[in-house]
């Protein structure tokens, strides 16, 4: 396969079938975000226990409730009244978590802190996961080498819980350089932490792929050539070598956002941060309908739109995806 | 800096041009990998999967991982019966000895000694002389309620290699069969195919394995089938793009104009070509069923209790991280070697297999 | 190329420290003794650790013991808790009850004012109540008024057949309450304690948009109590409370505020209340082993009963009482509060656990002598086998195998283990299979029968042990085994609505009697009544601990 390289031009070339490209992508992601709800529901419906399950609950009661909710009827009709209040800006109520409390309430102040803590991880496991891979790449098969790949396999073997708790009891407990628990009033330095346990397999992924992307980059033959021109050291590490590793580690990094979702359920209990992944968690755990159905919904409507942003940029760097997915030609 | 040559040479020979060479009956006849097929016998005395012997071995890293692997697999089957203890057996009475092991503990280490850090101050004990228990040995320690850690993480590894080996394989053949239908029929098939497996990564993984562990009940098939059902599309995308790839290429255009079957040109001139990224695929699938395993044990619907997996050793003694924190370590250790193993034997083999093939 | 190396070398450095704080923790062991208090220092207010997120501050809403917890200390009721866990008067400043005992006429006080300066009136209450069994509100509380309280109309209100105006509640004037009763309820009083049966604002209530909105925020919810709301929002990890100046009973208050913490992970609990930044927490058992020795450990009952139920209706193996029998002589409870609970729990060989029910006649623990039943529950290894020969020789069969559910928590986990262990080496021939479920689809499960043997738990709702014996009369919701006898029905019977209902001497000994059947037939085999293992600074003093409705009161606290 060729790499791919920037080019400005192509954009300009192929101008009218872009627009055309993007915007069927652009249904795709909306039908199969649909779709994606639906099997939610269905989901909801095959998952055992209720929402209203309590020790102290006998079954009128619960009569009651599941009428005052809507839950006793069909899914289909359940499943209309669900889209049609989501394009209202509805997304109903907590059963069980916060009774009664409008989930758009309920997430609106956690998203953001979820999200900032998940950006500062993605971002430094992308930064320290490229340098540790291009060092590696670069003194390939030296002892910093293998060290680097270690290091990269401890960060994806080693769960985050256990991460989150040493650098807890180093960080925060011995040494007092940051915050054990979330305080929003100093929001960043208490985002430390957690983000760097967040950040440990983002960065090993990266690391290890950066360095097969580099090491087969530096053999190909327009490396080969620029250095044949005279072109060395930095330079062609950073302007040749490392610009056609950045772009396929774009598609890598997409689904390792989403997956930062697995270690925040966990992080966020440690760190006790009122973010949305324990929220999902717990609401799981207790048949919080509307809460799962609102955070799955997010983090799908996430992923398919960085799935979407991602698509659309190597469909406008590279016309033949955009060819190769349109007509499975 | 390494430098490879590639060797791509065209070969002129002008004896005979396509002006002039006469066509025969038997010129364009399908014959497949039959017997009579005649082949190029320079390049061919070299077969492929020599080549691939000789490239694996000459990765010292691959050649430990598997060496490790073999290792790791004898002991998960051999070291629960190097014991006496049993992976179920209790010992309430005999809870939290650090480890100990004979020989070993008259150098200072393995002995049983434990410093426990409490509010007032550490301590330093030895449970085994404060129990007067001369002769017991626990290799690796004792956990919370008295079972022996070395058994337990054994039997543990037994369960996630299985986990990882059962999901794995079973996910590689829907995964393969799927993107082969929807790779090589293309169309409407695939694109229905295609927004279908959409709709299933569209979900957050997370949330479709721990839906399915409620809805089954927990244990070491459904954690496999919730395994499989989220794993099978990464391996049905790579299949399709390599079909994709190999589909338009010209020995299967060549294959075709011979009159070739779908059936003929899937199994023999695109299924062996895929090989590569296949077993590449399969090694990483392995830590990621172990990885994802180790998830649910944390949320409390991993194996139940008293089996355990190398992830619910690790979260159960994640429990007393602070108080006993060598309970913690011989689960991580195996685990993060049994990772470190599987990712480098992926690399080595990948090489080998496939020398141009780029990272999946 | 340099920089880089420098570069690398510090990202190794820290990935390595990062390795070995993972490999060595918890060994270092310099962090001994009580702590330097960098955050809290001088100040009155007390910082205090839960463990789950508020669920709701609507007081007719809610119903775990966090919320209850927060709720009381904003809120008062016509009367409060004393330190023994006895009713005294709140809000209400005296009470008079009839000769009957089916009618309650509380006087309330007239300096208790709301933090918007409105008073504090029986209509706040009739409010409160009303809401409590409005079907449209569907309050989980609301068998508290009807099945429990046994106030007029309730249960008729809840059923839907009646106007929530009928309930049989009024208020002749602004400060007096009269609530009518279907028959004498002998622990009333200490119903008006509970929660839900707190007063609400109406016009407040109104004003701040009613259902999902109304105490959400620190604006939209009232204080009568000892503290006020400082900031909240639905589901916060943490929140605070400043003393009410308005509070009626203001003087006796030492506290300035209360900052909740939730910290879901008890060893992240633990260093934060090391280096002060907690005054009060709650440990998991694996932790007492660091905090023994401590002097600012303790133990607090937790009213909680863990306990095996049998389905005894639907298992034909199960319906044997002598293999019920075999079970509950087969369990050994020391060990498992010693060695796997560990965070004080007591071993429990009665239905009805200790430390919450006390007699109206002498005060004592209905529960306190734990070898009443001894003939019926004890560890005894002996006995089980002979049970469990003749089990054998009933059913015909020597190979039992059951499902055993448990909870997706640790510690229930493990206890299930444990449990499984000992009924299998001491009955041979028994295999149990455990099963983890979630709380709700364990609950789900065990209330329709489709289960075999569950470990589960009960709290007490109120200080008497109908709150326990109430659960095993035929067709009862919680009766999970479908056990039927028609002389503990009976029993029962006569002590709700019967002939003891206005005889307090003669109920508790007929209690007695029914718990003795629910002993001699083995309906339930209890294991362990739950206890909290609890560090609280030795500066603080004062913090309330009660077993049932309000777990930890924190007026009468004081720190510095």
């Amino acid at each position: 396969m060729r790499r791919f390289q920037f080019s400005v031009f192509k954009i300009n070339e192929s101008g009218v079938s872009v627009k055309k490209y993007i915007l069927n992508r652009i249904l795709i992601s909306i039908a199969t975000l649909l779709a994606i709800l639906l099997v939610l529901f269905i989901l909801m419906q095959l998952m055992p226990g209720s929402p209203f399950n309590d020790e102290k609950l006998d079954d009128e009661q619960r009569a009651v409730l599941y009428e005052k909710y809507g839950l006793d009827d069909p899914v289909i009709v359940q499943f209309g009244r669900y889209v049609w209040n989501m394009i209202r800006g509805d997304l109903g109520v907590s059963y069980n978590i916060s009774r009664n409390t409008p989930i758009t309430q309920l997430i609106q102040n956690r998203l953001p802190i979820s999200l900032a803590i998940g950006g500062y991880a993605v971002l430094l496991g992308a930064v320290v996961g490229l340098i540790l891979g291009i060092i590696s790449a670069l003194m390939r098969g030296t002892f910093v080498d293998s060290l680097c790949t270690i290091i990269s396999v401890i960060g994806i073997a080693v769960p985050s819980y256990v991460f989150a708790l040493a650098l807890s009891y180093y960080f925060g407990f011995k040494l007092q350089w940051f915050p054990m628990l979330y305080d929003s009033s100093q929001a960043f330095n208490s985002s430390v932490m957690p983000a760097i346990s967040l950040g440990m397999f983002t960065m090993a992924s990266i690391a290890r792929f950066t360095r097969s992307e580099m090491l087969e980059v530096l053999d190909s033959e327009y490396i080969l050539l620029a250095e044949s021109k005279g072109i060395s050291g930095a330079s062609l590490i950073f302007r040749h070598a490392l610009r056609n590793t950045l772009i396929p580690i774009i598609t890598v990094l997409a689904p390792l956002i989403v997956d930062l979702m697995t270690g925040s359920l966990v992080v966020e209990k440690i760190f006790s941060i009122p973010g949305v992944g324990s929220l999902l968690v717990t609401a799981i755990q207790s048949n919080d309908y509307n809460v799962i159905i609102a955070l799955s919904f997010i983090y799908s409507a996430m992923y398919i739109g960085i799935m979407l942003v991602v698509d659309i940029l190597y469909g406008i760097i590279d016309p033949r995806i955009r060819l190769a997915k349109d007509g499975g030609k | 800096m390494a430098k490879k040559s590639k060797e791509k040479e065209l070969v002129t020979t002008p004896a005979v041009t396509w002006e002039n060479y006469e066509y025969q009956d038997d010129d364009f006849v399908l014959r497949g990998n039959t017997v009579d097929t005649k082949t190029d016998s320079n390049f061919a005395s070299q077969s492929y999967w020599k080549d691939v012997r000789v490239r694996f071995f000459a990765k010292k890293s691959a050649v430990i991982s598997l060496i490790c692997i073999i290792i790791f697999t004898l002991l998960a089957i051999l070291g629960p019966m190097m014991t006496d203890y049993t992976y179920s057996k209790q010992n309430l009475e005999e809870q939290n000895l650090a480890p100990r092991i004979p020989g070993l503990e008259n150098l200072g280490i393995f002995d049983g000694d434990e410093t426990i850090s409490t509010t007032t101050g550490s301590k330093t004990v030895n449970r085994y002389e404060e129990m007067g228990l001369d002769d017991t040995y626990y290799w690796f320690g004792s956990d919370t309620l008295g079972r022996d850690i070395w058994t337990r993480v054994w039997s543990g590894t037994q369960v996630s290699l299985i986990i990882a080996a059962v999901s794995t394989v079973i996910n590689i053949v829907i995964g393969m069969v799927y993107g082969l239908i929807s790779g090589y029929f293309g169309g409407v098939v695939d694109t229905i195919m295609q927004r279908i497996s959409e709709v299933f990564n569209g979900i957050p993984r997370l949330v479709i394995v721990i839906l399915l562990m409620l809805v089954f009940e927990p244990g070491l098939m459904t954690i496999i089938i919730a395994l499989i059902l989220t794993e099978w599309i990464k391996m049905s995308r790579i299949t399709r793009a390599e079909v994709l790839k190999f589909k338009e290429q010209e020995f299967v255009l060549a294959s075709k104009t011979l009159g070739a079957k779908s059936m003929f040109i899937i199994f023999k001139n695109i299924l062996p070509n895929m090989i590569g990224p296949v077993i590449t695929q399969l090694m990483l699938s392995i830590p990621t069923a172990i990885y994802t395993e180790a998830f649910l044990s944390f949320v409390g619907l991993g194996i139940p209790q008293p089996r355990c997996s190398l992830g619910s050793l690790i979260s159960d003694a994640f429990n007393c991280f602070m108080t006993h924190p060598y309970q913690i370590l011989p689960p991580l250790i195996v685990m993060s070697l049994l990772m470190l193993c599987f990712n480098l034997l992926a690399d080595g083999l990948r090489d080998a297999l496939d020398p141009k093939m780029k990272e999946m | 190329m340099k920089a880089m190396k420098r570069l690398l070398a510090a990202v190794l450095a820290v990935a390595m420290v990062f390795a070995f704080a993972a490999c060595g923790g918890g060994n270092n062991s310099n962090d001994g003794g009580t702590t330097s208090d960098n955050t809290t220092t001088g100040s009155k207010v007390l910082n205090v650790m839960i463990e789950i997120e508020v669920a709701t501050l609507d007081p007719q809403i809610a119903t775990d013991g966090t919320s209850f917890e927060v709720i009381a200390n904003f809120t008062d009721g016509l009367m409060q808790m004393d330190e023994n866990g006895v009713p005294v008067e709140a809000i209400a400043e005296s009470y008079e009850i009839s000769d009957d005992q089916m009618t309650y006429t509380f006087h309330l006080r007239e300096d208790a004012v709301w933090s918007n300066g409105t008073p504090v009136t029986a209509d706040d209450f009739i409010f409160g109540w009303q809401r409590a069994v409005d079907p449209a509100v569907a309050s989980e509380y609301s068998y508290l008024f009807s099945d429990i309280g046994q106030i007029k109309n309730a249960a008729e209100i809840i059923a839907g057949e009646k106007d929530v105006t009928e309930l049989g509640v009024s208020a002749p004037d602004d400060h007096t309450l009269v609530v009518e009763l279907n028959v004498p309820v002998s622990y009333f009083l200490s119903l008006m304690y509970f929660p839900t049966f707190y007063p609400v604002n109406r016009e407040f209530y109104e004003s701040t948009g009613g259902e999902g909105k109304y105490a959400t925020s620190a604006d939209t919810l009232l204080s009568n109590g000892a503290f006020v709301m400082e900031s909240y929002e639905p589901a916060a990890m943490n929140f605070s409370l400043v003393k009410n100046p308005d509070y009626y009973d203001a003087d006796k208050v030492q506290l300035e505020g209360l900052n909740y913490q939730v910290i879901k992970d008890s060893q992240q609990a633990l260093m934060s209340y090391q280096n002060g930044t907690l005054d009060v927490v709650k440990l998991s058992g694996d932790q007492v082993e660091q905090v023994q020795d401590d002097p600012e450990f303790s133990v607090h009952g937790a009213g909680y009963l863990w306990y095996l139920t049998m389905n005894v209706h639907d298992v034909p193996e199960l319906a044997n009482l002598n293999l019920r029998m075999a079970f509950t002589h087969a369990v050994d409870r020391e060990a498992i509060v010693k060695n796997v609970v560990k965070d004080g729990s007591l071993a429990t060989y009665t239905a009805v656990p200790p430390q919450f029910a006390t007699s109206p006649v002498d005060g004592s623990d209905f529960a306190a002598d734990q070898e009443m039943f001894s003939e019926y529950c004890s560890y005894d290894l002996e006995k089980a086998t002979e049970y469990f020969e003749a089990a054998k020789a009933e059913l015909g069969k020597d190979t039992f195998e059951f499902d055993l559910i448990c909870e997706d928590q640790t510690e229930t986990q493990r206890v299930a283990t444990v449990i499984k262990e000992q009924l299998e080496q001491a009955l041979p021939g028994v295999t149990m299979n455990i099963v983890v479920e979630t709380k709700k689809q364990r609950l789900d499960d065990i209330q329709s029968g489709n289960y075999e043997v569950c470990l589960t738990r009960w709290g007490p709702d109120y200080a008497d042990p109908m709150t326990y014996l109430g659960m095993w009369i035929t067709d009862n919701n919680n009766n999970y085994g479908r056990w039927s006898n028609a002389e503990y029905d009976q029993i029962i019977a006569d002590c709700t609505t019967g002939q003891y209902v206005s005889d307090a001497a003669a109920r508790w000994e007929a209690l007695y009697d029914a718990e003795e059947i629910i002993m001699r037939e083995a309906v339930i085999v209890p294991v362990y009544t739950k206890a909290d293992a609890c560090m609280i600074k030795s500066n603080v003093d004062g913090i309330e601990f009660h077993p049932i409705a309000l777990n930890r009161v924190y007026k009468n606290a004081t720190k510095g």
